[in-house]
């Protein structure tokens, strides 16, 4: 790198400091503290550079703006359109997908399939902290898994079709009918979702996976296909098996 | 979005981003009207953001294309765009003699900047975003920012030489007489 080089990049340096630890700017540093001459250069850009800063932060802000802001704000949120809130938004986010995936269920096959549920499933969970569940066959459902002693890969007395009529949550994932609750256990919240056994290619053992910070682990019984969801990492899920 | 984190989000960026609108529209009552505006659009829109952490640079985005939006086609700063460039990087200014000035004089220096260079300009001297996040915010690549501070950069030093020359008190020196006779 020469000195005119170096000056091209030292130019977008931050007066403040700001820029310190950008790596992009690392050599050009290094070449200012060997060269003297570009050194005194730099010193001097940095030195008018600070002076241009200061005086532009001082021009002063009309009074009155900043309550205007404020009030402004609370008037546009205050009529957003309902189908502008969040809860609408991400609804319709999730519909999406779901439909996409189901696009892709038909196209793939069984083992795909699993990768796209786990994926919607991480994508479910890391959407909303605690979905509802209604009716008792949930309740019930909520409650057993709830107890400390409950052990997740034993086999757990699931009628879907009650869950289902009794209102419990029901996600449709590329055509596949999957029930969910959320229930609270060791300090964290866990997503359970649960599907009739797929005929053909279910993991053997717990597969374990993760997307954005979320974790999931995904196992069968000899009617089920199960996937559990939680920030708390693979280590909270394990201790639930 | 809580009224707390939409305060907070107004008390942290409103100066910079009035600053940054007061640059590109050179004139306090649209500066004012853009500022509202962004804020505005974040009332409406901001909480499809998913981090929070990514406000400052929608914020700053967001107000430049909303002043795209709203200036009329054609209507670009030029004044400096006759003077070749090898002459603007010949012109010298001690940080004294910025240091000097008063910051509306600055602030109108800066408004005479071609605008291409104008809004990088602004928004590296607020310091508010890295060289990367103007390109982000901006739209241009990371190199284009490099190339349009430096230009603007040197058309700022000459504005400000020539309006400290105006002033017997500066001292604004030139390399060549034939770059002294351009400005003088």
């Amino acid at each position: 790198m020469d000195n005119q080089e170096a000056k091209f990049i030292l130019k977008a340096y931050r007066p403040g400091g700001a820029d310190a630890g950008l790596a992009v700017f690392g050599g050009a540093l290094a070449q200012a503290a060997r060269d003297p001459a570009l050194h005194d250069w730099f010193e001097r850009e940095q030195a008018r550079d600070r002076a241009v800063a200061a005086k532009l932060k001082s021009v002063p802000i009309p009074a009155g703006l900043r309550a205007s802001i404020l009030a402004g704000g609370k008037m546009s949120a205050a009529h957003r359109s309902w189908w502008q809130q969040p809860t609408w938004l991400a609804l319709a986010a999730s519909i999406a997908i779901l439909l996409s995936t189901a696009v892709a269920w038909q196209l793939r096959g069984p083992r795909a399939d699993l990768n796209q549920l786990t994926a919607q499933i991480l994508d479910d969970a890391a959407h909303e902290e605690r979905h509802g569940s209604h009716g008792r066959a949930a309740s019930q459902l909520v409650a057993l898994v709830s107890q400390s002693t409950t052990k997740m890969s034993a086999p757990l007395p699931i009628d879907l079709s009650r869950l289902k009529t009794d209102g419990c949550r029901v996600l449709n994932i590329g055509g596949h009918e999957v029930m969910e609750v959320c229930f609270e256990r060791n300090g964290g919240v866990f997503h359970l979702y649960v599907m009739t056994r797929p005929s053909r290619d279910v993991p053997s053992s717990p597969r374990f996976a993760a997307q954005n910070g979320v974790h999931s682990v995904m196992w069968t019984d000899a009617q089920h296909l199960y996937v559990m969801a939680s920030d708390k990492g693979d280590d909270a899920l394990k201790a639930l098996l | 979005m809580s009224d707390d984190t939409f305060s907070q989000l107004v008390d942290l960026y409103y100066p910079s981003l009035y600053r940054f609108a007061l640059s590109l529209a050179r004139s306090e009552a649209d500066a004012c009207d853009l500022a509202q505006q962004t804020f505005y659009v974040w009332a409406k829109k901001g909480h499809a953001l998913r981090e929070t952490a990514k406000a400052k640079s929608w914020l700053f985005t967001t107000l430049y294309r909303e002043f795209l939006r709203g200036r009329r086609r054609g209507d670009r700063m030029t004044a400096l765009d006759t003077v070749p460039e090898k002459e603007l990087e010949d012109v010298t200014l001690a940080p004294e003699t910025v240091a000097s000035m008063d910051g509306g004089v600055v602030m109108a220096a800066l408004q005479e900047v071609d605008e291409i260079f104008r809004a990088p300009l602004s928004l590296f001297y607020l310091e508010d975003l890295s060289y990367q996040e103007i390109a982000e915010a901006l739209d241009v690549p990371a190199g284009t920012v490099m190339s349009r501070l430096s230009r603007g950069k040197a058309q700022l030093r000459a504005r400000l030489a020539s309006r400290s020359a105006a002033s017997p008190s500066n001292v604004v020196s030139f390399q060549n007489s034939k770059t002294k006779a351009s400005h003088g």
